[in-house]
């Protein structure tokens, strides 16, 4: 992928790219506003990283303007506001996802991944299949090799997060922003002991084969094949 | 004086003085100009009707006759203030010892001739009798003049005893208020000086200055317990966060020499940043600027969802959740500020019992409030303490070696506080409960 990176702080910024370029990625860095709508709007990126402090143009001024083109590149904002009226102001002024600093990288990375790589329409889709696990949204039924696996609301809201990002990683805090609409971390792992039950409803009659892997220290990622 | 001329109170003690005496001032020159016009309709009515009563006379006999009567009334006895001339149509005085010319008909000021003072200045009333004759009946405007200067007399010495009065109130005025307020003054003074504990003093007579002064007090006494609380929140985090550094940078030191002691480092490291994450989740809810973002909030939705959501948990831990949640409860507020705390409560249960501890979680209400709370069935925490434990960094004896920075509960009161609700701390007999309770917004 290519990414373009928008941070005026050198350590940050040095962190972030080493760690990219070590996943395959390339990575383009400017340090101030101006230079940052710029760039995106002179060259095609995968995805963005903009700092929300930056010299010369505040980085959700960069994002409106952007977004004032139109200019619909997925965009992560990186900030050390992390405030509940600084995280709405962000997501009003267009950004596709927020990360508070400080940060793991693996989370930077996978949630890169996951706005980089989302196509547009499946959003819309009403079914979704990764290999023999099939997840209906509009009749809330998911079956595998054609047999139903019952599911609790939020073991089925988990499992279409990890087949939307099907290969892909999906963080803690991914799940808990999207399945329960949490911006902070309970001491209790919640997702933890959901999943265990998602995964023996899942693996029970059907082998125990276990779609879903643990990725240490990182997440979880449902096998695209499944 | 220089402090008077800049002073408000002095200010406004001479200003209110100078209002008064040109009030004063102003009715009395309304007094003077309606009673000197009143004593001269007075005078010229009395004229008319001497001039009248003398052409009376004239017009039953001739005018031997009224001389007669003009020189009884000139020699009379009686004190007569008027002075008489009777001209015939040539313009010849024929009568009377009023020594002027002949005048026209009518009211009017006329000169005369004072036989001791010499030319005078009077007031005369002239009416035409038959054959010609005029009669003049007049009276030296000295009388009127003395009236006047009377009046003008006595005004103008009230009017000065008026002036000296309102100034010496004016000074006694300013100089109350300038010390009334000198006592708030001299408070801050000290106050600034680095004195916190002192404090407007407040008289008996309850007065604006009084209401003040209190109103004064009562923030001192806030700002004062903020100030402490500022200090004991800052030698805790200092305190509080020497043991966490201290223990990464053992861990730090292990690394490269001992397995997995990087992650255990980054572990420590996420645990001071989560710290920290706390405390400024809290200040942030403290700072009491969220309450602009709040809306209505459905309380059995949230509650019913965080309840199932940890209910696995707890089956994992070997506890159980049991929840009984009422219908349609909706409060004013932010959702994962109160989710928030909800699960703070919940973590701690969790943390703080041993297996096969019953946890419930209750919503009910009545008509003004939502009642959530979370009671179980564990060790407890000493009655002493209950109070206690809301506060930052408190942990009870038996908790220093678990996780938990102490400040989960503190975000709990903090959170209700915001929502302008309340924190109960009680005995569950046996175990833990506490009850939040929140302004609820009527199911519309």
């Amino acid at each position: 992928m290519h990414i373009l990176l928008a941070e005026d702080d050198t350590e940050t910024a040095r962190f972030i790219a080493e760690g990219l370029t070590a996943l395959g990625h390339k990575v383009t860095q400017v340090a101030t506003g101006p230079l940052a709508l710029q760039a995106a709007s002179d060259a095609t990126f995968d995805a963005v990283i903009l700092d929300r402090m930056l010299p010369g143009l505040d980085g959700l001024e960069v994002l409106r303007d952007l977004r004032a083109i139109p200019n619909r590149v997925p965009v992560l904002v990186l900030t050390a506001l992390g405030g509940i009226a600084d995280r709405v102001d962000g997501l009003d002024a267009g950004a596709d996802d927020y990360l508070v600093k400080p940060f793991a990288f693996v989370e930077l990375a996978a949630r890169l991944n996951a706005l980089a790589r989302r196509v547009p329409g499946p959003e819309q889709a009403t079914r979704i299949e990764v290999g023999e696990i099939a997840l209906d949204l509009l009749r809330r039924e998911v079956t595998r090799c054609g047999k139903p696996v019952h599911l609790q609301p939020r073991e089925f809201a988990l499992l279409e997060q990890l087949m939307r990002h099907a290969g892909r990683v999906v963080t803690r805090t991914m799940f808990l922003e999207r399945v329960w609409g949490f911006h902070f971390d309970p001491q209790t792992n919640i997702v933890e002991s959901h999943l265990s039950r998602l995964r023996t409803k899942l693996r029970e009659g059907f082998g125990g084969d276990d779609p879903i892997e643990t990725i240490r220290g990182s997440g979880y990622r449902m096998r695209a094949d499944a | 004086m220089r402090r008077a001329k800049a002073s408000a109170a002095y200010r406004i003690a001479f200003t209110y003085s100078t209002a008064f005496t040109l009030a004063i001032l102003l009715l009395g020159i309304a007094i003077y100009i309606a009673a000197d016009a009143q004593f001269r309709r007075q005078q010229d009515a009395a004229l008319v009707d001497e001039a009248t009563a003398l052409a009376h006379e004239f017009n039953e006999g001739d005018l031997p006759e009224i001389r007669r009567a003009i020189a009884r009334r000139e020699g009379g006895n009686t004190i007569n203030v008027y002075g008489y001339a009777m001209f015939d149509r040539n313009g010849h005085r024929v009568g009377g010892g009023l020594n002027a010319r002949k005048p026209p008909a009518g009211l009017q000021d006329i000169v005369f001739v004072d036989p001791v003072e010499g030319a005078d200045r009077a007031r005369a009333y002239a009416t035409d009798l038959t054959g010609g004759f005029r009669l003049v009946v007049a009276r030296d405007s000295e009388s009127m003049d003395g009236i006047d200067r009377t009046i003008v007399l006595i005004f103008g010495g009230a009017f000065v005893l008026v002036i000296g009065l309102s100034v010496i109130g004016a000074l006694l005025l300013g100089g109350y208020l300038q010390r009334r307020l000198d006592g708030i003054s001299g408070v801050a003074r000290a106050i600034m000086a680095g004195d916190m504990a002192q404090r407007v003093p407040i008289s008996q007579r309850r007065d604006e200055f009084d209401a003040v002064g209190s109103a004064l007090n009562t923030m001192l006494d806030r700002i004062g317990q903020l100030m402490d609380n500022l200090r004991q929140v800052s030698s805790d985090v200092a305190h509080d966060l020497r043991t966490p550094l201290l223990r990464l940078r053992n861990q730090l030191e292990q690394v490269g020499r001992v397995e997995g002691a990087a992650e255990r480092a980054i572990e420590q490291g996420d645990a001071v940043l989560a710290l920290f994450a706390a405390l400024l989740r809290i200040a942030e809810v403290e700072g009491g600027a969220l309450a602009r973002g709040f809306v209505v909030t459905d309380l059995t939705l949230l509650v019913t969802e965080i309840a199932e959501s940890y209910a696995p948990a707890f089956a994992d831990g070997g506890r159980t959740l049991c929840w009984s949640i009422a219908p349609g409860i909706k409060v004013l507020g932010d959702r994962e500020l109160i989710a928030q705390a909800l699960i703070n409560l919940l973590d701690n249960a969790l943390l703080h019992t041993p297996a096969r501890t019953q946890v419930t979680v209750s919503l009910g209400g009545d008509a003004h409030a939502a009642t959530v709370s979370v009671a179980d069935t564990g060790p407890g925490v000493p009655p002493g303490d209950h109070a206690r434990i809301l506060n930052r960094f408190a942990r009870g004896e038996a908790s220093r070696t678990t996780p938990g920075n102490g400040l989960g509960l503190s975000l709990v009161a903090a959170v209700t506080a915001a929502h302008g609700g309340t924190v109960a701390v009680t005995d569950n007999a046996p175990g833990l409960r506490v009850t939040l309770r929140l302004p609820r917004v009527s199911a519309a």
